[in-house]
């Protein structure tokens, strides 16, 4: 599979969320408005993208060579809270600005089921080093699109005149699965 | 709170997926089989019984300021331990749950009770809460993979109960599937709970 | 300050060399089964009933020195393994090989097994690029199954190729040959 296709594939055919499912408790916890959802999506494509950077070598260098791959999820799940951290602490002291406008979505990144799938999915697939950055970053473009979508449809979801027992999250997920369908249609594409 | 309230908590009034709405990625993904949904139920009881016990022994020893790591590298190798069993004992179940079994470690149902309950809690109310919990978890999905296994395949288990002439939809099976149909059922448990307070 | 500092890393280090040292533990017992579950799953159960019905797994062959000899002295081969059943019993050999003559898209790739008394026990497509409809129907059961049964210690020159596909077949037979082949040269 070729560099271009693999990250439509991994950005919109395969979405991380209407397909994949990963991701899915920020997805509907922050996606009220957009500008919030906006500001999560582009928190999680640093995040995931450094992530995978570091557990791909960390994969490749330590745990393959020494024969220690039972240890994967440990180690991933430390890496990316330990760089969430520093992500943290970093943008705190040189990047203020962005910040204030990321940083009350990063401590919700540790539990984002998103990141260590991602950083999982590229060793099972075995991908090379290239192609594993190439579906990293199209995987959580693919989240910024879908929440930021999301969060358009919600808004107006949320003022419709709905059965008391339908609002808030159930009438969310009903949404949510009507946008996946539209997203099925992209499963035609031939790449 | 007596044992038996602790445990009701868990399966009903606070159920984690139907009320709280955690540990929402693989509830969606693996549920498409009924085989699935407790075979991925089962394996959360389990790390989720087992991080409870091992942190409310631990309580005393660690330190506040290190509990969240704490929590998550006794988690991760709980969900490790079960990674490990399922590909030696049950690997066809392994192979169709794929990577939500890595990824139960990030469930955040589990890391919030090991917060919220099992730190400050003894032993054996740990236990019951992390099998209430559990089993509260293990019943949505018995829920909502059934229904998706019947009306996406017309089968239950893997077996015909439908006559052959009904026409699988499709629907209920793919993503879109999941969604629609868990937000229906969380309706309708909204529903049942407001009829039953008024 | 500083004591606590190291008395929390100390903490959490215990608690990770704990767990690591259960999971290591852990890991030794039961890799093993994993293992052979790996290489229950890296055939799927229609191959392994077409190349060698009643097995339940190919094993990689015991005499790995062999398999590097072979592959050296002849191009096209790829594989050796040993088909096994559900208690272990070694069932015969499956050779992994390439046509020695190329078809319209290429060479194609087959398991041949053959039963340690000589005999074809089946064959069965890895890879081919032939043509869709025409020598694609190399891979279905109706041609492939005449060579079962057939012996496997002279060269098959007699067998029924596909109408219209005559060239796709006969790629499929000398891979079969190559087999055979490797088989009287090595394994007889």
């Amino acid at each position: 599979m070729n560099l271009i296709s693999l990250f439509i594939t991994s950005a919109i055919v395969n979405n991380i969320i209407f397909s994949q499912f990963l991701g899915a408790c920020p997805f509907l916890g922050v996606s009220k408005k957009i500008d919030t959802a906006a500001g999560m999506g582009i928190a999680v494509i640093f995040v995931i993208t450094l992530a995978s950077v570091i557990t791909y070598i960390v994969q490749k260098a330590i745990l393959d060579t020494l024969g220690l791959q039972y240890l994967q999820t440990i180690m991933f799940i430390l890496i990316i809270a330990a760089l969430v951290q520093f992500v943290e602490m970093f943008l705190k002291k040189s990047a203020p600005g962005l910040y204030q406008a990321l940083g009350i979505y990063l401590p919700l990144i540790t539990t984002n089921c998103a990141v260590l799938g991602v950083a999982i999915i590229n060793i099972t697939k075995e991908y090379s080093f290239i192609e594993a950055m190439v579906n990293s970053v199209g995987t959580s473009l693919g989240f910024l699109i879908a929440i930021v979508l999301f969060a358009g449809v919600r808004d107006k979801v949320d003022n419709a005149d709905l059965p008391e027992s339908l609002k808030g999250s159930a009438i969310s997920l009903v949404a949510a699965g009507l946008m996946s369908i539209a997203f099925l249609g992209f499963s035609g594409l031939q790449l | 709170m007596n044992k038996l309230d602790i445990f009701k908590n868990g399966v009903t009034k606070e159920n984690p997926i139907l009320v709280q709405q955690v540990g929402m990625c693989a509830t969606l993904a693996v549920t498409t089989s009924l085989l699935n949904g407790i075979g991925m139920g089962i394996a959360v009881i389990a790390v989720l019984t087992g991080s409870n016990i091992v942190i409310s022994l631990l309580r005393k020893f660690i330190p506040d300021e290190v509990r969240i790591p704490a929590f998550v590298i006794i988690i991760a190798a709980f969900t490790t331990i079960v990674d490990l069993l399922m590909h030696a004992y049950t690997f066809a179940l392994y192979q169709a749950l794929g990577v939500f079994i890595p990824l139960i470690v990030v469930n955040c149902l589990i890391l919030a009770r090991a917060e919220a309950f099992a730190f400050k809690n003894g032993v054996v109310d740990s236990i019951v809460d992390g099998l209430g919990m559990g089993v509260g978890y293990l019943v949505a999905m018995i829920l909502l993979s059934s229904v998706r296994e019947f009306l996406g395949n017309g089968t239950l288990f893997g077996i015909n109960v439908l006559p052959a002439s009904y026409e699988p939809m499709m629907i209920a099976i793919q993503p879109p599937g999941a969604f629609i149909i868990l937000g229906l059922l969380i309706g309708l448990v909204n529903y049942l709970s407001r009829r039953k307070k008024a | 300050m500083k004591n606590s500092y190291v008395r929390l890393g100390g903490i959490l280090f215990l608690i990770a060399a704990i767990s690591a040292g259960v999971l290591a533990f852990l890991n030794d017992s039961t890799k093993d089964l994993i293992a052979k579950n790996e290489a229950m799953a890296a055939t799927s159960p229609e191959v392994l009933e077409a190349v060698m019905p009643g097995s339940v797994m190919f094993n990689d062959y015991a005499d790995a020195a062999l398999v590097e000899t072979i592959k050296s002295e002849n191009g096209k081969f790829v594989n050796l393994q040993t088909a096994v059943d559900g208690s272990n019993n070694e069932l015969g050999y499956v050779v992994r090989t390439f046509s020695t003559v190329a078809g319209y898209g290429g060479d194609m790739e087959l398991f041949v097994g053959i039963s340690p008394d000589g005999k074809i026990t089946g064959v069965n497509v890895v890879s081919h690029s032939e043509t869709s409809g025409l020598g694609s129907r190399t891979t279905e059961p109706s041609f492939t199954s005449q060579f079962a049964g057939k012996d496997a210690t002279a060269e098959i020159t007699d067998f029924d190729a596909i109408t219209g596909a005559t060239k796709s077949s006969k790629s499929f037979l000398s891979a079969v040959n190559n087999a055979i082949s490797i088989y009287d040269q090595y394994l007889k």
